[in-house]
């Protein structure tokens, strides 16, 4: 299967596969491949696979021209390595085998299935692959940046049970609920006031319950990230978030 | 572990044994209302869905199944009883062996939960194995339970799980799928993910493999939530904002699900369409019911001896 790869003055801004509808490129936010720049047509282009699994190029009469390889282009086949230049981008061409073994899977399907819209299961080694591939190529690392420390709550104000808690749980809850995991002590404090959960990748996430908690002083109505130094508060009571040793 | 996997294979349905009081896990302090709706669609030729609602277990259950011809069905139907049959057997052995390791820092009740979906995994898989007609079935799962003051939410794929707290809905689950990986390392955007070509890769399914890991996240429950389990032909149709207003707006569950599941088949109905919507509601005498500001100072007081 073959991949694109925009870049823009040598950044990588997107990859994509090509499927069996090809991709159009182009300004428009419609197309599988979007260049925001002026100097690209609203349709610019498209790559899509062609007869006995070419990959072909067809430039739609933009204004500026489609060129493959330094040469302005209307309709051409594509092969890996091939470097496709729209306006100030760059598109890469290359061929990609961590694919192929979905592309087999779908082939073993009932063939009376509707064609479209069919989920399927992207196969172990294939999987592995993808996800070293894109982990060494992402931006953001996946890592929380004090792995090692032990993610705290620090009580700064208000009356609870103790003066600090070790965010060990998969969820936290604040309230004066026996269940509780930071309890409550004042008279008028709600069961469960907030709650706090911890990720897949062991970040943490405030989220409202009776009250909304603020952070930082923002009203957390979307469950909000914590990161080391953030003060939380809630039913009277405020928490600092700390990672520690 | 035998007698299991016949009684699983062999009932097509499990019928819901009769009442039994749940003494593995406390009586949750809320009632549950549910409502659920499956629909083929408008394009499919079967409904490859399928969902249980285990009230006396507090447990729901959805599923939406691949495979060739009625394959599918079964990889579902299959997935959805043998989440239940385990919880159901943990019940009445409480020492029943956990499949799988236990995630530090759960609950027993979400620990037990997320052996279930290992446990489906596997009566799907050797089925799958068994049956050459069968072969390369698989299946997602979505499940919640409520215990005390909680909810587990556990899933493998991309059938999700929504909470509407207030006005505000969350999605409680993070899709298994290829696209929804490439969002979260910001390859792609959300509409990408949602016009892509790849959007229906799953990276992990049930019965494709012989072991799978599930996702389980808890939840407390606060009277008044309301709880969507769907599959993706309801979200692939309908937007966050109308699924938050079906579920704000119908007081009843099964007519938010009934609603639900109508307007997504009037969007497209491209695939099958399912909903399960739950209404955990605190039952009366429980402590923190009672919505008078009398009622609230005493048990307030109360909680202080």
């Amino acid at each position: 299967m073959h991949k694109l790869v925009l870049q823009f003055e040598n950044t990588t801004l997107k990859e994509m596969f090509v499927g069996r509808s090809g991709v159009k490129i182009g300004r428009s936010p419609d197309n599988g491949l979007v260049i925001d720049n002026r100097a690209v047509s609203h349709h610019h282009a498209r790559v899509f696979p062609g007869i006995e699994g070419r990959l072909m190029l067809e430039d739609f009469g933009s204004m500026n021209g489609t060129f493959v390889n330094g040469q302005r282009v209307k309709m051409v086949t594509l092969k890996a390595g091939d470097c496709v230049a729209i306006a100030k981008h760059r598109i890469f061409v290359e061929d990609s085998n961590e694919m192929d073994g979905l592309c087999m899977w779908k082939a073993a399907t009932k063939p009376d299935a509707p064609k479209m819209d069919e989920t399927f299961m992207l196969a172990t080694k294939e999987r592995a692959e993808f996800l070293q591939r894109i982990a060494a190529e992402g931006e953001q690392s996946q890592i929380a940046p004090a792995r090692l420390k032990v993610p705290t709550l620090f009580v700064r104000k208000g009356k609870t049970s103790h003066a600090e808690y070790l965010l060990t749980d998969q969820l936290t809850v604040i309230g004066k609920s026996e269940l509780a995991t930071i309890r409550l002590r004042g008279w008028f404090a709600p069961r469960t006031a907030a709650q706090i959960n911890r990720r897949e990748d062991n970040s943490f996430y405030l989220g409202a319950a009776g009250r909304i908690p603020r952070i930082n002083g923002h009203p957390a109505i979307h469950p909000a990230k914590l990161a080391p130094g953030d003060l939380i508060e809630v039913a009277g009571v405020r928490l600092e978030f700390q990672y520690c040793d | 572990m035998p007698y299991l996997t016949q009684l699983v294979l062999n009932t097509p349905r499990l019928a819901a044994p009769a009442a039994k009081a749940a003494t593995a896990t406390l009586q949750p302090a809320f009632t549950v209302e549910f409502g659920a709706r499956t629909d083929t669609g408008r394009v499919r030729k079967n409904n490859e869905d399928s969902f249980l609602a285990a009230p006396e277990m507090n447990l729901f259950v959805l599923s939406d199944g691949m495979g060739g011809l009625s394959a599918g069905e079964v990889a579902s139907r299959l997935t959805v009883d043998s989440v239940a049959a385990h919880c159901r057997d943990a019940e009445a052995d409480l020492a029943l062996e956990f499949i799988g390791d236990k995630f530090a820092g759960s609950s027993p009740a979400s620990n037990r939960l997320a052996s279930a979906v290992r446990f489906a995994n596997r009566i799907v898989y050797h089925a799958a194995h068994r049956h050459s007609g069968q072969h390369g079935m698989g299946a997602t799962v979505v499940a919640v339970r409520f215990t005390q003051e909680r909810m587990t939410v556990a899933h493998v794929g991309d059938s999700r799980a929504y909470r509407l707290r207030g006005q505000h809905l969350e999605q409680l689950t993070q899709d298994h799928s290829l696209v929804a990986e490439q969002v979260r390392r910001g390859q792609i955007t959300e509409f990408e993910a949602g016009v892509s070509e790849l959007r229906n890769v799953l990276m992990r399914g049930i019965g494709v493999e012989s072991e799978v890991e599930a996702d389980v996240s808890e939840e407390c429950v606060m009277d008044h939530d309301v709880v969507l389990l769907c599959s993706d032909g309801l979200t692939r149709e309908l937007s966050h904002c109308q699924i938050a207003d079906v579920l704000a707006s119908q007081a009843c569950a099964q007519t938010a699900a009934d609603r639900l599941v109508d307007l997504a088949s009037q969007a497209g109905g491209l695939d099958n369409i399912t909903a399960v919507v739950v209404r955990p509601t605190l039952r009366a005498g429980a402590p923190g019911s009672g919505a008078r500001f009398f009622g609230k100072w005493f048990s307030g007081l109360a909680g202080q001896l």
